[in-house]
């Protein structure tokens, strides 16, 4: 295991540098720079100053060294669009609404979700299941800012009852988070009914009938035990996929988040932030999946005590 | 003499395997095959009995090269094949087929049985289309299917039929030497009959030389000419089919023969089973005078020739 | 007393291909102690019978009717989940045909053993721990303590299956179950449990309903026979009678079809044809296309069971 683990670790680091350098090429290598605005016209020697000072007239591989220096001191620079601070210190502010928002939308989409897929797998062709699969189809096909486009429309223009955008006030993350939730009560609803009907039909379960037990029993504690190794790998990635921001729901509510800087600092060619994103949201999902992984290997005992005796 | 149909010498398999270690992985190697030599006459069929994991399925898959052994020969009429690259391999492909136990894995659901069955001449560009096809419906005929189910899918079989195809598949390219892995097995007892005597019928009919794996003593009792019996990847007795019912000299096959469940309630016996450990104790103890081929004495088992044509697992004494 | 008093037993299944009958109207008496044995091959109905008898296959899409269908006095046909949950496991006790699918993989054999005596007996986690310790000792697995701690993918095929003996045993049940116990085993592992399933009978005084498709084990260990073919039961007696006397034409051409034990290569007595297809099944005996001796009657309809011999019947028209 622990060979396992450092064998990954390696292959992050692998990764690490091969996503840095590609992006660093492929932000530099798009036409334009930081102060290639129209709105900001600036003078020959003002831009080639500025330049000079961030750095951007050295050789693309200097410029790259020099960064990643600083990225392995923790130092990601200062953004372009907010020199007041460093890059770290927006981020850290950017993070909490895409956190809060995202988060409870996985907190509270994915346990929905979860509950949909075994009602679903439970009552198979009943009118529990035509919903649940409703739903999962429509969570899965419907893009999101659609999704949000139908919640503003509904509660905040016709009802009136909530705010359509924002960030500060509670009442103005919930229709967010009902959009952030889409997609995991979505994937989990789906899931969750697919892992139960391949577990349901299993042979041990028949044995678990020929026992004795009760349905109830079976299904608590052997049918989800079962179903439920695959469903706990999933969680981490999906959870950080929309902690990051979601680019659209952010942009429709307003909110500021991750998703919606990812979307600034490429329209101002704000390398330092753009690149900081990228690298700290590859991170986080190899470590997602590295801990997955470890979990799907701690949860199955077929990998965790070995072979046969 | 003429060369076998098929020769195996020394043929060996290994695996790794891991064998624990919680934090760092330990492999050691696993022996599937160990120096496994057996020879299938032509015009004669072949047992090759043994239990799950004694590589009975491992040394069958070898002899058609379809998976590679670690070290040892493969004789088809006397030309080795081990070493051969794939497109050396191919002519001799034509001369070795094999019919496996699960045959609705093996037939493409996609394909009527004709294309199935004339595939192989396809494979090797043989005949036209038209020719491919008719050889193809005379097949299914001679394995006693109708022409009509030529245009038939595998899912629409009986797992009897399926066989058929399976069989009419693998000889239609008129090979020398047959392998079939547990081709019964999964077959009902009244049809299993009858793919036992279609083979029987086949190989007498053109000659072939049959490799028949099982674990099914009393069809391989009916079926072959002599049998090779093997225990965790070695061969531990090889006789004439009888010989091996009526006077095996290995504790492990008589363990087998022992198992085989009686015809008729009134033989109905309380039976003694052998461990692991008895049988390596059981190990006969020859003398190399009474040998019929030398040896030399050693305190390691090894594969000695009793008579002519009958070889058994034993601790050579002087 | 009978403790399986079957008659007219149906079981079909919805499917595309329409309504099929799997089991077309079967009787089956089982007495105390007794061990019947149940033997036909593939789409004989013989499995489906033997799942029926414990309300396992899911109703929908399976359909069971039946004159009188009763187990230990238990009316199974009209038994609501609870009392079905109450019987199975404690007075019908089941041995199903693949050890290494049966048991439940993230959870230890020990666990499951226990979980089984618990859900039917009132006793302390220790007692049940202690008795599923006993019960893998009395199934002759050596180290019983320490396979009480193994999750199922560290055990032979063998081994799991002994676990799956001693788990049926665990609530001294009255009637064993057995569905091809031994079909997915290695052959001499196929003897043990044999001769382990015929000990245990005797010593806990159980019923055993062995359903098998091989005359060899029903050679081996039944004292009766039921022989079925295409959802019917075609003929039925002793054991010896059936293998000394057999009366059905299907009985017949199956026992001459053994390969036996005949020295030398020779051609095996073999049935023409293949097993009916239950979606569409023959009129009148499903034997008939595959018989010898049909007569135009054996098209047409079904023959009755007619006593043959001291508690021998068989369905043949030639015998009415």
């Amino acid at each position: 295991m622990i060979l396992y683990i450092l064998r990954r670790l390696v292959s992050i680091a692998v990764t690490f540098f091969v996503v840095s350098v590609l992006v660093f090429l492929m932000m530099h290598s798009v036409p334009g720079g930081p102060f290639d605005g129209n709105d900001m016209p600036l003078s020959a020697a003002v831009r080639a100053k500025l330049m000079a000072q961030l750095g951007l007239d050295q050789p693309l591989h200097v410029q790259y060294f020099n960064y990643m220096a600083g990225v392995l001191r923790l130092d990601f620079g200062v953004p372009y669009q907010s020199p007041g601070e460093t890059v770290i210190g927006l981020l850290s502010r950017a993070w909490l609404p895409s956190l809060v928002l995202g988060g409870l939308g996985v907190l509270i989409g994915a346990p929905i979700g979860i509950l949909l897929g075994m009602a679903a797998a439970l009552k198979r062709n009943s009118w529990m299941d035509y919903l649940a699969s409703g739903l999962a189809t429509l969570g899965l096909t419907v893009p999101v800012f659609v999704i949000s486009m139908g919640l503003i429309l509904i509660f905040a223009v016709w009802l009136n009852w909530l705010p359509a955008s924002g960030w500060g006030k509670p009442e103005r993350w919930i229709l967010p988070i009902i959009a952030f939730a889409a997609i995991p009560l979505a994937t989990y609803a789906r899931y969750t009914r697919s892992a139960m009907l391949d577990t349901l039909n299993k042979p041990f379960v028949t044995v678990l009938r020929a026992k004795g037990l009760s349905e109830r029993r079976i299904i608590f504690q052997h049918v989800l035990r079962n179903s439920a190794i695959p469903m706990v790998t999933v969680f981490l990635p999906m959870f950080i996929g929309t902690a990051t921001g979601s680019i659209f729901v952010e942009a429709m509510f307003r909110v500021p988040g991750l998703g919606s800087y990812f979307v600034s600092s490429i329209q101002s060619r704000d390398y330092p932030l753009e690149m900081a994103l990228v690298l700290m949201v590859t991170l986080m999902f190899c470590f997602a999946y590295l801990i997955s992984d470890i979990l799907y290997a701690l949860l199955n005992p077929r990998i965790r005590t070995g072979g046969r005796r | 003499m003429t060369a076998p149909a098929l020769e195996l010498r020394g043929l060996s398999k290994k695996f790794p395997i891991r064998v624990g270690g919680r934090l760092l992985p330990r492999y050691a190697e696993h022996v599937a095959v160990d120096g496994v030599s057996l020879v299938v006459p032509t015009n004669r069929i072949v047992g090759l009995v043994g239990e799950s994991g004694s590589g009975k399925t491992t040394t069958g898959l070898m002899a058609m090269r379809l998976i590679e052994p670690t070290s040892g020969q493969i004789l088809i009429d006397g030309k080795d094949i081990s070493r051969l690259g794939h497109a050396e391999l191919k002519p001799f492909r034509r001369q070795m087929q094999v019919v496996f136990q699960d045959s609705y894995s093996a037939l493409d659901p996609m394909m009527t049985l004709a294309q199935i069955v004339a595939e192989p001449l396809h494979i090797h560009g043989l005949m036209t289309a038209r020719a491919q096809t008719e050889a193809a419906l005379g097949w299914l005929e001679r394995v006693g299917l109708d022409r009509s189910y030529g245009q038939r899918y595998p899912h629409e079989l009986s797992g009897g039929q399926r066989q058929r195809v399976a069989i009419a598949r693998a000889l239609i390219l008129r090979p020398s030497v047959l392998v079939a892995d547990e081709p019964t097995s999964a077959l009902d007892v009244s049809v299993k009959a009858q793919i036992i005597n279609l083979l029987q019928d086949l190989q007498e009919e053109m000659g072939l030389s049959i490799l028949f794996i099982s674990h099914d003593l009393s069809v391989v009792r009916s079926l072959t000419d002599t049998v090779v019996v093997m225990h965790r990847g070695r061969v531990v007795e090889q006789a004439p089919t009888e010989a091996i019912f009526l006077e095996s000299r290995h504790p492990y096959t008589r363990s087998l023969l022992d198992a085989i469940p009686v015809l008729h309630p009134r033989d109905r016996r309380r039976r003694t089973f052998q461990s692991a450990e008895t049988i390596a104790t059981g190990i006969p103890r020859l003398s190399a005078r009474d040998l019929a081929a030398p040896a030399m004495p050693s305190a390691t088992p090894q594969l000695v020739t009793v008579t002519p044509d009958h070889r058994v697992e034993a601790i050579v004494t002087a | 007393m009978n403790l399986v008093d079957i008659s007219e037993l149906t079981v079909s299944f919805r499917q595309h291909e329409g309504l099929v009958q799997a089991v077309r109207g079967i009787s089956l008496r089982v007495d105390a102690g007794e061990s019947v044995g149940i033997v036909g091959e593939s789409g004989s109905g013989k499995s489906v019978t033997c799942m029926a008898m414990l309300r396992l296959l899911r109703e929908p899409p399976a359909r069971i009717t039946a004159g009188k269908f009763e187990i230990a006095g238990t009316d199974i046909l009209r038994a609501d989940n609870r009392t079905l949950a109450s019987l199975r496991g404690r007075v019908a006790a089941m041995v199903f045909q693949d050890p290494m699918t049966a048991f439940d993989p993230v959870f230890t054999i020990g666990h499951q053993i226990i979980e089984t005596i618990r859900t039917h007996r009132n006793v302390s986690k220790a007692e049940a721990r202690a008795e599923a310790e006993s019960l893998l000792r009395r199934v002759e697995i050596k180290q019983a303590k320490d396979v009480l701690g193994y999750y199922p993918h560290q055990l032979s095929g063998g081994m799991l299956q002994r676990a799956m003996i001693a788990m049926a045993l665990s609530c001294r049940p009255q009637i064993l179950l057995a569905d091809e116990p031994t079909t997915a085993l290695d052959v001499t592992i196929q003897a043990q449990i044999l001769q382990l399933i015929k000990e245990l009978q005797a010593e806990f005084g159980m019923s055993l309903i062995m359903v098998t498709h091989d005359l060899g084990v029903i050679a081996e260990t039944v004292d009766r026979v039921v022989v079925m073919y295409g959802g019917r039961v075609m003929e039925q007696g002793p054991v010896e009678a059936i293998f000394d006397d057999p009366r059905h034409p299907y009985t017949q051409a199956l026992l001459r079809s053994i390969p036996g034990h005949a020295g030398g290569r020779r051609r095996l007595t073999e049935i023409k044809g293949a097993s009916p297809n239950p979606a569409n099944p023959p009129t009148g005996c499903p034997f008939h296309p595959r018989c010898a001796a049909a007569e135009s009657a054996c098209r047409e309809s079904m023959p009755v069971m007619v006593a043959v011999g001291a508690r021998h019947d068989a369905a043949c028209w030639r015998l009415q």
